[in-house]
């Protein structure tokens, strides 16, 4: 898909006034957390859980040419037919071929987020295939041509009224309504004749098995079953990441999968292919491939530092724990993956220089890190991109201007020398004392301005805790004894 | 140079990583359930997605809570997988009660398939397992079970034989996926009818598969 990460601040500031996403971050963050946990509760002991996930995931990025090829020939063992593709337009094409040899006029999809990054669906309609997605939320984004709100519910945010209406325009309600049902069951009836003509299905892949050569889909509204049930041909697209050793780990995946992403304990659906349909069979395809995207991923496991961005399993566990994305929703990430899973991984499929608001807008406070069943560190790698983004501004000949510069190294020095940090607080306290209106530092006039186009720095209060400490202990407050 | 030859060399030419050992797990409380307390955490679990669960002694009390069901849900034509799905003589029952039944044995190809699987009101399946962790049906797909009868229709009627009740679902991974070369095209689990909660975030049954769920325990003869 067309990146716009360079919108960030301008989308951010348009969705923080934005009446319903506002109402839909209040309650949908927390209450994905909520339902989380209980999913999380009903493990013997969930930290061990976590770990267990955690040290799967860190196995797969070990072992991930390995895994792969191990897939890969169990796979083509079983029938199925592998196809690597170096990046997004040589994906598009190898599926745009395989529509054309079969003369296809449309194909039905799972919600995929590696077709959403590589644009599969605007690749095939510009070349006159027709793609249908077919999960609700997916079917409403790609009418109005937004990106996801939300990974779980990329249209969770969009008022009926706007759903009717392009409904009503394409044909798929003939009378208007704002009841999600009604609107719901309109999409049913709408794909199930796609899904009953069908003659080319494209999905996702949650999880691909090295042991067997099965690949897992996992959903609610059984989309994906029709998808891979209904047609003669079914393409399976997945990035290099998915690959996981055993049957047995994809078990505790799909477990740890589902109550972190929906804090389901399971989805309605997990569907298991392993190859095409066997002889004799009357549905299911006759042949399978399955594409195996790379997309900058091998670079990104190559680099030692970045590696581990790919552990991450897609379940938006990030977004709804993050302080950033709900105060500003999935839009201002401005690509496939939003909050924290897109802080850390559009940097490196987009570019260290296109994403720079990315991975500024963050606290480092560490919420993503600890509720990621994958075990990604997201602050540390948001230190390595603003660290890489420092080193390639001097490469450029666009090296920070001096002043800032030079705070900088002063900072730096402070923060490791105590005597050093509390003799600067002294000096600057009338400076920035001057500089603050209502307890808050909204700008300082020299160096730095571009920090505080989106942050306020609290103003230094009158003393520091070590002046409060050192007074206290010279004169102790006395403390009422009741005996 | 290949795709292939390329991305995998490129990533085999990273420096190796450091071996990992997998910390140890406590085993699922599942485990330690009792038969009967399998039945009813299946139960349970089901009903929170509102599946029904029904236990039948007998096949003859299988049909009798079938020709029930199709009563109250106003059944005029369903699909089978076979005509007889664990013994219970579907032809019969489909005669007794007016309703059409459709089987594999009826239908000759992908087309006809599909031209009933979207029209039945019911598709009636055989399912090899029932998983009580989460209320879970697992259905492997063959030349006996056709992928789009439980998924088409709008009411699923799973009949699972007591014998196939496990715990958890490795119970079922195991039998399935132990033999290399006796894997199935497709196994799936089932938890309930299809759902969504995509506007809005109202949740709602039936968006692209079934709209209810329905199971019915052979209990054995026992």
């Amino acid at each position: 898909m067309e990146a716009h990460t360079d919108r960030f601040k301008e989308t951010a500031r348009r969705e923080l006034k934005n009446e319903m996403s506002q109402i839909f971050l209040s309650l949908l963050p927390p209450g994905f957390t909520i339902l989380r946990q209980i999913g999380m509760s009903s493990f013997p002991d969930p930290v061990s859980a976590v770990d267990q996930a955690r040290a799967i995931r860190a196995e797969v990025i070990e072992r991930m040419p390995e895994l792969l090829e191990e897939f890969e020939k169990n796979a083509v063992s079983k029938g199925a037919t592998v196809l690597w593709a170096r990046d997004a337009g040589e994906a598009n094409n190898i599926i745009l071929e395989i529509a054309r040899k079969r003369s296809v006029t449309y194909v039905t999809k799972g919600k995929s987020m590696i077709t959403e990054e590589i644009g599969l669906n605007e690749h095939l309609i510009k070349e006159g295939v027709d793609a249908f997605e077919t999960d609700l939320g997916e079917v409403i984004t790609q009418q109005l041509s937004l990106p996801p709100f939300h990974i779980v519910g990329p249209a969770i945010n969009v008022p009926p009224e706007e759903i009717s209406a392009v409904f009503l325009k394409k044909g798929i309600i003939k009378e208007p309504t704002t009841n999600p049902i009604e609107l719901g069951k309109a999409v049913r009836v709408y794909l199930r004749e796609k899904f009953r003509h069908l003659d080319m299905g494209i999905v996702g892949v949650n999880m691909a098995v090295a042991a067997t050569g099965t690949i897992i889909n996992v959903e609610n509204e059984g989309n994906i079953r029709m998808t891979k049930s209904s047609p003669r041909t079914l393409v399976a697209v997945m990035s290099l990441e998915k690959v996981v050793p055993t049957m047995a780990d994809a078990m505790h995946m799909v477990r740890i999968l589902c109550r972190n992403c929906t804090g389901q304990k399971i989805s309605s659906y997990v569907s298991m292919d392993t190859g095409p349909k066997k002889p004799g069979e009357i549905d299911g395809p006759e042949e399978l491939f399955i594409v195996i995207v790379d997309n900058g991923r091998s670079e990104i496991f190559r680099d030692s530092k970045t590696r581990e961005v790919l552990k991450c399993i897609r379940c938006g566990g990030c977004l709804n724990t993050c302080p950033v994305y709900s105060k500003i929703g999935g839009y201002p990430y401005g690509f496939a993956y939003s909050g924290p899973m897109g802080q850390v991984l559009n940097p490196l499929l987009l570019g260290i220089k296109e994403t720079s608001d990315l991975y500024h807008a963050c606290t480092l406070c560490g919420a993503c890190k600890e509720i990621c069943p994958a075990g990604v560190d997201h602050p540390s790698l948001l230190l390595i991109y603003r660290a890489r983004e420092v080193s390639l501004k001097g490469k450029d000949g666009k090296a920070l201007p001096f002043i800032e510069k030079t705070i900088a190294t002063f900072v730096s020095l402070g923060m490791s020398r105590a005597w050093l940090w509390n003799l600067g607080a002294k000096i600057m306290r009338p400076v920035l004392h001057r500089l603050s209106h209502d307890g808050y530092i909204r700008n300082i006039p020299f160096g730095v301005q571009g920090w505080f186009t989106c942050r306020d720095l609290p103003a230094m209060p009158a003393k520091t805790f070590h002046e409060i400490w050192t007074e206290r202990k010279h004169s102790p407050v006395t403390t009422s004894r009741k005996t | 140079m290949h795709a292939r030859e390329e991305i995998l060399g490129r990533m085999k030419s990273a420096q190796p990583g450091k071996a990992l050992i997998r910390p140890s797990t406590q085993p699922l409380s599942e485990l330690s359930l009792s038969r009967e307390q399998m039945i009813q955490r299946f139960t349970a679990e089901l009903s929170t997605q509102t599946g029904v669960v029904h236990q039948a002694s007998t096949r003859e009390e299988a049909v009798k809570i079938l020709t029930e069901i199709a009563a109250a849900e106003g059944l005029r034509s369903v699909i089978a997988t076979g005509y007889n799905i664990y013994g219970m003589g579907l032809r019969a029952f489909g005669e007794a009660n007016h309703i059409t039944v459709n089987t594999l044995d009826d239908l000759p190809d992908r087309e006809a398939l599909r031209e009933i699987a979207f029209t039945a009101d019911a598709g009636i399946t055989f399912a090899d397992f029932a998983i009580a962790e989460t209320g879970t049906v697992g259905i492997i797909f063959n030349r006996h079970q056709p992928r789009l009868a439980s998924i088409a229709p709008p009411v699923h009627i799973a009949i699972i034989p007591i014998e196939g009740l496990y715990p958890v679902y490795e119970g079922a991974i195991e039998k399935v996926f132990s033999n290399a070369d006796d894997i199935p095209s497709q196994f799936s689990f089932i938890t309930g009818p299809s759902a969504t909660g995509d506007i809005q975030a109202v949740q709602f049954k039936g968006m692209h598969g079934p709209l209810k769920m329905i199971v019915i325990f052979i209990m054995g003869q026992g």
